[in-house]
Parts: C-alpha cells; structure tokens; sequence
C-alpha cells in the first residue's frame, strides 16, 4: 500500500493565491473542461485543473514541485470555457506570482508582492542611492566619478562625467549579484520540482540544446492554439531581443556603446533597434492591459504595470540620453544618465531575482526539466 | 337483429385513392348488410356528421361504423350523444397510408377491417355509467410537510380533508432541521423557518379536520367510499373519504450498518440528522469528550449507491451536508470542513446554493472513496480516501466524521391496513417504495384512488415534497370527481364502461381476483369473486385470465373479439397469401402503428391489427380461434414488463406472455409449431421497429408453411 499524502491546509497559501489572482478559485468544481481545452496541456502532464484543486486545498508541498504553472503561456482558453468562470488562466498567474515568491531564498520577494509600498520604497530607496552616488561624492570632494575634475559644461564629455569603466564595473557587480540571486532561486526551484528523481547526467545533457533554443526562441508559447498566441509570442521575441541586446551593449560593450560625446557610433544603430523593440512592445502590451484585450490581459495586478512601465521608462530615458547626446546638450545629458539608472538600477533590482522578470528563467527551466522527465520514461 | 346498421367510409386524406370505396361500400351492404352506407370526401367535416347524427337522430341507423381514420383522431367530431353505439375502423393509419394503393391486397385489407368493425359493432351496447353516492372527502395520512402541503391544497381548492398524523405535533422530519433549503431566487442562502406558517394554517383551516396522536387502524370500501378507521390515545373515529394521498415519508438509513465508515467504531462519528440535532440545539461538540471540532469531514452517499447498502441516490444529502458545512463556520469560522462525495448532487436550481458554499474557503471538496476511518490514541480520527481528485490517496486526521446516509420508505410497514384481498398495504418495487407506472403517471400507486407523496413515494427533499403533495392532492381530487361522474382514472382516463360479472358460470378458480393489476377484486370465503368497480381501471386483464369468460364490458368482450377474428376472411391455402392476426395494446403499440402509418412507412398487408386495452386482457380462446380459422399466426404487440416495467397497467403484458407460455404446449399436441405464437415489448420510441417486425413475422410464416387448418 503506497504512502498517502496527509493533508494539511496551507491556510496562508490559499488566502495568498486567492488574494493575488485567484479570488475565483474556490468556483471551481473540477469538470476538467480547462484541462481538455488547454493546448499545452499533455495526459502525462495536464493543467490547470489539478493545480486549481491544489490551491483550493492549500497544498503547498505539491505546488512548490509542481512545473505546471509555468508551462502555461495564458492563452486564456481555459477561462473562456470554464462553465464556473473560475477563472483557471487567472489562477495559473496567480500560482505563478506565488511559486515567484516561494523560490526566492531571500524572503524579499514575498514582501514586495504583498506590499507595494515596501515595493516602491524599495525602488525609491536604490533610485535615492543611484542620484547619491552621482552627486554626493562630488559634494564632498571624493570626485569619485568624475575623477577628472568637474564635469565639462560646455560639450557633453560623457566620460568625464560617468567614466565607462567605473559604470562597466558597476555593471558587471550588479549584474553577477543579481544573476547569482537569480540562480539561487532558479536552483532551489530545480530541486523543488526534481525531488525524487535522480537522473542519469546523459538525460540532462541532452535536452541542453532544447533549453537554450527555447529559452532564446520561446518557442513553446507558439504551441498555444488561441487566436492572440501568435501575436504574443511574436511581440514577446521581439520584446527579449531588444532586451538581450541593449543587456549586451550595456554589460559587455559598455566602452564602445557608452560614446563619450556627440559623435555617432554604429552601435548606436543597435540602440536604436533595442529601443524600438522595448518601446513599442511595452507600449502595446501595456495598451493591451489598459483596455483589457483578450483573457490575459483582463486582469492586471501591481507586478503586471509595473514591468512593463519600468522597462518603457528604462528605454525611454535611455533613448533620451543619447538624443541629447547627439544634440550635444551636456546638462540635459548627464540629468538624463542618472535619471536613466535611477530607472533601470532598481528596475533590475526588484524584478530580476525577485519578481517578474525571473519568469526568463524560471519558465524555460520547467519547460527544460518536463522535457527530461519525459525523454527519461521514453528511454526506459 | 333489429338492429340498423349504418357505415359511413370516409374517402379524405388519401384513402379514397388507395382502396376503391365503392367496392367497399358493396361489402358493407351485400355482405355485413348495411342499411345505410355513405361515402364522403370529408367525413369528419360538418355536412358529413350532420348527415351521420340526421341518420341516429331519426332511427334510421343505431349502430354507426365509421371507416376513416385512427379512432385515436377526431374523437370529438365522431361523438354522436344519441346513446347509440359508434364503432371506429382505421382505413387511414393502418391501410392507405402503410400499403401500396390500389392494390388487390390493400383492398381485401380494408374490407377485412370492415368486416372485423361490424362484427364488433353488432355486439357492443350503449354504456350505462355507475351512479354511485361519492364521498368527496380527502384523507391525508401523514402531517409531515408533505402531508400538510396536500391537505391545504385540496383545501384551498374547496375540498374537506382529514389529516391524520401518528405524532402529537405536526411537522415531520422537515420540523427537525435547522434551516430550510432555499426556495426562491437567488437560491444561494438557507431560510430560517418554512414550515411554521403552514402547519399552523393547516390547523385552522375550516375545511381541514386535524387528528394528531392518531394511526389508521383500517380501510373498507373502495374510492368514492372508503370507510376508515382512525384510532387515537383514547378513541376511536369512523370516517368515509374518496381518495386517500399517503404522506408518511421516510426514515434515516440505519447507520449501524456503516462500520465501515467507523460508526459506532467512535462516538465522533455521527450521522447528519445527527449532527443536525447538533445545530439545532447550538453546540457542534465532538461527543466523546464534548471538545470543538475544529475539523469535520462529511462523508457523501454513506451506505447510498452502493449495492451493498441502499443502490440510490437519496437526492437531498448533499444539499443536507452543505448546509451543515455553514452550521459549522457560523459557529466556528475557523473550523474546516471536508466534505468527500461520489458526485456532488443538487438539482436544479439548488446548484446556485453549491456555488455559494464552495466559496467558503475553509470548506474542501474532493470525489473520493473512503478506505478506512479509524480511531486514534489521541482522540483524533484518520480517514484515509482513495482515487481523489488530487491524484492520489490521501490521509486526513479530523475531529469529527458525517455520514450524509439516505432515506428509507417505511416500505410494507402496516400502514394503511386495507382490507383487500391482495394485501393490506400498497405493492412496493424493489427499493421499498410504492410503485407505479412513474413514466407517465408518477403518482399513481397499484391502488386505484390512493396516491403516494413526498419521501414515501421517492427520495425527495422538502422542497420537492410541497410540490409532490401538490400534484398528489390535485390527482385524488381528479379521482374523486372522475368516480362522481362514474368514469374511470388513468390510464383510461373517463372511460365510463366498466366490468360485469356473470357469476352464475364461475368456478371460483381466482385467476380474477389474484391477476388483477389493481386488487379491484376481493373474494367471499368460497373464491367468488366480489368487484369493486371504482378501484378497477377498466384494464381486462380479469376478462383475459378467466377461463370460462364470464366477465365483459358492454363495448370490449372476449366474445366481440373473437367476433372480429371470425370475420377475417383467411383465403385457402393455394392462393399463398398467409394471414397473421396482430393484437396490439392501445397505450403504446397502437398509437406506435399509427405512427408508423404517418410517416408512410410500408408493411407486410397480411397483418390484421385488432387493439386490446392490455395485453393482460388477453383471453386465450382468441388464440384457439384464430388457429382454428387457419390464420398462420398470432403476434401481441405491447409495453415492456419487469422491473422498469411500461406496461400502463403494471403487468398485462407479463400477464399475455405467461398465457402464451402455457398455450405453446397445447400447441405442439395440435401438430402447431409453438413459433406461430410471439409477444414482443415495445416502446411508443420504437415505432419504427414495426414495419420490419410484422414483415419478419409473416415472412417467418412463410417458412413455417401454411396453417395446416385452413379450409377447415
């Protein structure tokens, strides 16, 4: 006779996931209907049904293992045809939200999705430490950035004002202690979801590639059959290539990218695409929000504006920068500069280990860990 | 015969271009010796009938046969007040519709069935109803809410009741709850009192005389004169009612027949009209120790839709489990309730009230199978549950376990105490609770004039109750008012012909009076039978079962059908056209013909359709007959017998069929093959299957070979 599960209701969990996107969770009365409708949904693997029960219940062992939530690209068809408007595609994000704040070793994650004043306090704080950095050393004659003496005025001369190579060095600091947080939590969520199994290294290693492509590609989303997946999927790539590009210019080429006065540099042109891919997909996704078009974006909690506001600001204000750059304005540039990482600092902050942006890696792990699983059973 | 025939053969709806009427008309005159005969485009059209009624009015004609349609039309248009008797042949359903036109075989058809209508005619009499003094009082055993319901309707509708209720308090098992299912839009909240209004209504309502604390301590007569017996503390009451509706409800499934479950494995385990006897007093305590529980685990369909146990559904426990959760949190809103179910069951609009209860997010819901509920040294209990709908077995550790048990009928305990030769109580199926032909007629029980309500005729809750009371009462007033005016109740529904006896050629065999669907027969010491024409349903199956033919109804007798079959010409054996009788029952096989017919279906024209009331009035000298005439084979057509029974009279066509059984043998000493005799059970759905059943059949017939008794 197997071990049965003894069941104990986190009471937490389910006030939690209720109070973050599942208010209609308890509706559900289990007919399976989303299961059937899901397109991503496979008989080894089905969602969102179990995981909705699994909520209702409050069982937190099974969800925090549970790679599901993430598997699902929220086409909203499950919604749409749940007899109950339970709202399963709601319930699944909301779960999302959760398992966010479950994986985070930290605890910061928990804090800022239930507080958004802890959130945005958070944010003004490192925004406060980004200006300070830029204006208190030269205050007290530390000259710390501006090594050379005091900015010139006359013509933008960005490197006297922020040396590339002490904001390089900021950069890559910053960037491996998020990436370290991040991988942190990234692990603890392999554990979670890999407890028990103990497979052979070759199964791993073999599914490598599909872990790379889909995580550049997001192919999966592509799976989807509703009739907004396409366009989703398509403004997403575009979204994470601008992305990965200005993260390349910025992490790795800052000397080159990082122009020190007016003249043009043909890295620009790849800022410029940067750019445009961040502004217009944010711009739609966050037109999408506003007028709630199609299930997924019906319904939009703190986290969902914020990501996309920040990212639009982060963009802008860069872009910006090196408009006024051009136009060799050297106070408007060098505002902007500090504004531009007074946006982006605590942007990446609070949403690279703590909050939405960790979904870059916490979904095409999963997606990466039920591939093994499965390739796993089909050797044996 | 003084008798003056007049046949009236109709030429409209395609029966003038399918036979040729003027032959026709020349049968009827030449050969059944019509004094009139016309022949009209449009029989049932003003002109027509007022022809027909000039013709009965002034003597000219006192026996009319109208050859037209199906009798089952236009059955207003050929009703001719005059006291004269009227018989109806199908040409229409049964010939021009379902043969080939102008064809030799559809002729002689439609001049058989003329013949076989004439035959009968000339035996029928004009019908004399029963005019017996009618008591239009209702009794009503039972004050439960259901009871109560049916005697303020009757009421309200101007008839007296007597109520009587075995209890000193009315109110039944819906008095004892704590609240009251939602009755009203939006459905989604109890309410707190039901019930109060109309049992104190009930006590005063000048029509309604009351007898609580009081038993019925027997019943005489039959409907229309029922002479019952009340007995109370200390006296006892002489009453005479019309109808009788029976209210005495359920009880509680025994529960300690759950061990499994752990009943009295621990006191903590409960029963829910147990733990609604809890909430009612206000303390939901666990009872070993009198501790809060904290966590109660309902458990659903406890001893129901089990085969071991009660194999329905008693429809009204999770309804009762999920009120019981909101008793929980309105005392506790902490506590957890856990409620594990094989299907969760609301009807109607009750579902608005399980989509409110399972917002409650401390209640937890899940399909499952209880393994074991087991005690623990620490007072808690372990209930383990198999194949959840959380993927897997599960093991949750409670304060306190419910078994949402079902509803038992008090089944054949003494109730009513009828004084009737079949038995004192109703006949019940087999789960207990009193039967009747539920498919078209749910509140009829085998006792014509007594109508079973509420939870003693199927598991209900209260809700439905009020409406089942409802309908019971507005069927026994229905009853009483049909027996008033000397006319029969359902199936037959204002059939004024009854049963007469001829008692001087009985031989107290009791065939009658143990056959009869509806123990409208009792007997004296020596096994005559004794009628009670009210209780009867005018069936013949006690004209089919008696062997020496004594019993007839002035326009259906063993006598007028065998006429009809010696009408039929059977050509001889060289002219290979074989001959097949058809008895078919006028509840479903026969409307399914004319069904058949209306949708054009094409048959076999060898087929001659007699209708009878029921098979069960099958009387087997019709078979002795048609053999001896030379008819090649006898097929019955009727309704479904056995425990989800159609039959529309319980059990005629099981009846027929063990008739048949015992002929079968008689046959094969007459060199007869016993497949020449056949009853097949069909459905009004079935219509269809006609066609290629009759035309099997007589191709069957063909292979047998001819009747070796033509021309005999």
């Amino acid at each position: 006779m197997a071990e049965r599960m003894v069941v104990e209701p986190d009471r937490e969990l389910i006030a939690r996931v209720m109070a973050s996107g599942g208010a209609d969770l308890k509706k559900c009365m289990q007919c399976s209907t989303c299961t059937c409708v899901c397109s991503l949904s496979t008989e080894q693997d089905g969602f969102p049904r179990r995981q909705v029960l699994h909520a209702q219940w409050g069982l937190k062992d099974k969800l925090v293992a549970d790679p599901s939530p993430w598997l699902c690209h929220y086409c909203g068809d499950c919604s749409e045809k749940c007899p109950r408007g339970a709202n399963p595609g709601e319930a699944m994000m909301a779960l999302r939200r959760y398992l966010t704040t479950q994986y985070d070793w930290t605890g910061f994650s928990r804090l800022m999705y239930r507080s958004e004043a802890w959130n945005i306090g958070a944010m003004v704080l490192i925004a406060l430490v980004v200006v300070a950095l830029f204006t208190v050393p030269v205050n007290f004659g530390f000259g710390l950035l501006s090594r050379s003496g005091p900015a010139a005025l006359s013509t933008v001369m960005l490197d006297k004002f922020a040396p590339k190579e002490m904001v390089h060095l900021g950069d890559t600091l910053l960037a491996s202690l998020l990436g370290l947080l991040l991988l942190g939590n990234a692990g603890r969520m392999f554990r979670a979801v890999t407890r028990g199994d103990s497979l052979p290294l070759s199964v791993y290693l073999r599914n490598l590639p599909g872990l790379i492509v889909q995580g550049a590609t997001q192919k999966k989303w592509k799976e989807c059959e509703g009739e907004d997946a396409f366009k989703n999927w398509a403004r997403h790539v575009v979204l994470v290539s601008g992305y990965a590009t200005i993260f390349i210019l910025v992490v790795v080429f800052l000397p080159w990218f990082q122009v020190q006065d007016h003249s043009f540099h043909w890295s620009s042109l790849l800022g410029y695409y940067a750019s445009a891919a961040l502004l217009g997909a944010t711009t739609w996704m966050m037109w999408d929000r506003l007028g709630k078009r199609g299930e997924m974006h019906r319904f939009s909690q703190f986290s969902d504006w914020l990501f996309p506001a920040m990212l639009f600001l982060a963009a802008l204000t860069g872009l910006a920068l090196n408009v006024f750059r051009l136009l060799d304005r050297p106070m408007a540039t060098y505002v902007m500069y500090v504004v531009h990482l007074a946006v982006v600092a605590p942007m990446l902050v609070v949403e690279v280990p703590f909050g939405k942006w960790a979904h870059l890696v916490y979904r095409p792990l999963a997606i990466y860990i039920v591939a093994v699983k499965r390739s796993a059973l089909e050797s044996e | 015969m003084s008798a003056k025939l007049g046949v009236y053969i109709c030429t409209g709806c395609a029966i003038g271009e399918s036979i040729d009427a003027a032959q026709l008309a020349q049968v009827a005159v030449g050969e059944c010796h019509a004094a009139i005969c016309r022949t009209n485009a449009v029989l049932c059209g003003a002109e027509a009938r007022a022809q027909i009624n000039r013709d009965l009015g002034e003597g000219a004609v006192s026996i009319a046969v109208v050859a037209a349609c199906s009798p089952r039309f236009k059955a207003e248009s050929f009703n001719f007040n005059h006291g004269s008797v009227v018989e109806r042949v199908n040409l229409r359903e049964h010939v021009a519709w379902c043969h080939k036109p102008q064809d030799e075989d559809t002729q002689m058809l439609a001049e058989d069935y003329l013949r076989m209508g004439v035959a009968r005619a000339r035996k029928m009499e004009p019908l004399k109803p029963l005019t017996d003094e009618i008591s239009k009082t209702l009794l009503v055993v039972g004050g439960g809410v259901t009871g109560v319901t049916a005697a303020l309707e009757a009421a309200q509708a101007g008839y007296s009741v007597v109520l009587v209720e075995k209890e000193e308090k009315l109110g039944g098992r819906a008095a004892q709850v704590k609240k009251h299912f939602p009755a009203a839009p939006p459905y989604t909240a109890l309410v707190a009192d039901g019930l109060q209004a109309s049992l104190e209504a009930a006590l005063h309502h000048p029509f309604i005389r009351v007898f609580r604390g009081t038993q019925v301590a027997g019943i005489k007569g039959q409907p229309g004169m029922f002479d019952i017996t009340l007995e109370g503390e200390s006296e006892k009451q002489e009453i005479r009612a019309g109808a009788i509706v029976v209210a005495t409800g359920s009880k509680p499934y025994d529960a300690s027949r759950l061990a499994h479950l752990g009943y009295g494995i621990s006191p903590d385990v409960v029963t829910s009209v147990e733990f609604e006897r809890m909430a009612v007093e206000g303390k939901i305590v666990r009872p070993s120790d009198g501790a809060a529980a904290k966590r109660v685990l309902f458990i659903q369909c406890a001893g129901s839709r089990d085969e071991k146990h009660l194999p329905y559904c008693s429809s009204s426990c999770c309804m009762t489990t999920l009120a019981q959760t909101t008793y929980l949190h309105e005392q506790d809103p902490e506590a957890e309730a856990f409620v594990i179910y094989k299907d969760m069951r609301t009807p109607g609009q009750y579902e608005q009230f399980y989509r409110e209860v399972q917002g409650q997010p401390l209640n937890f819901f899940t399909k499952g199978e209880v393994s074991s509920v087991k005690s623990g040294a620490d007072g808690q209990l372990t209930v383990t549950v198999e194949h959840t709908l959380l993927g897997e077995s599960i093991a949750l550790r409670v304060d306190m376990v419910v078994l949402a048990t079902g509803m038992v009928p008090h089944g054949s305990e003494q109730i009513l105490k009828l004084a009737y030769r079949q038995g004192p109580e109703l006949p019940v199926l087999q789960d207990g609770f009193a039967d009747s032909h539920f498919v078209c007629f749910p509140y009829e029980t085998r006792r014509t004039g007594i109508y079973a309500a509420g939870a003693a005729r199927a598991a209900m809750d209260e809700n439905q109750a009020r409406r089942d009371a409802a309908g019971a009462a507005l069927k026994a007033i229905q009853s009483m008012e049909l027996a008033a005016r000397g006319q029969a109740v359902h199936p037959r529904g204002g059939d004024l012909s009854y049963p007469s006896f001829f008692l001087q050629r009985c031989t107290q065999c009791k065939r009658c009076t143990e056959e009869c669907p509806f123990g409208a027969l009792d007997e004296d010491v020596k096994g005559t039978p004794k009628p009670n024409p009210y209780r009867c349903r005018r069936c013949g199956v006690c004209m089919g079962a008696c062997p020496e033919r004594i019993v007839s109804f002035h326009n259906y007798s063993v006598d007028m059908i065998a006429s009809m079959i010696k009408a039929i010409e059977v050509p001889e054996e060289d002219e290979e056209k074989p001959r097949v009788l058809a008895l078919v029952c006028e509840n479903d096989a026969y409307p399914a013909l004319d069904l058949a017919g209306l949708k054009r279906r094409q048959y076999d024209p060898s087929v001659r359709v007699i209708p009878l009331r029921c098979l069960g009035s099958l009387n087997i000298v019709w078979v002795a007959d048609a053999l001896s005439r030379g008819i090649d084979g006898v097929i019955l057509v009727g309704c479904k017998y056995g425990d989800d029974y159609q039959c529309h009279f319980t059990k005629g066509s099981e009846l027929a069929q063990q008739r048949l059984q015992n002929v079968k043998e008689t046959l094969q000493r007459l060199q007869l093959e016993p497949e020449r005799l056949q009853l097949t059970q069909l459905a009004i759905d079935e219509w269809d299957k006609l066609p290629a059943l009759f035309d099997g059949f007589v191709e069957r017939m063909r292979e047998l070979g001819p009747n070796p008794y033509k021309g005999f």
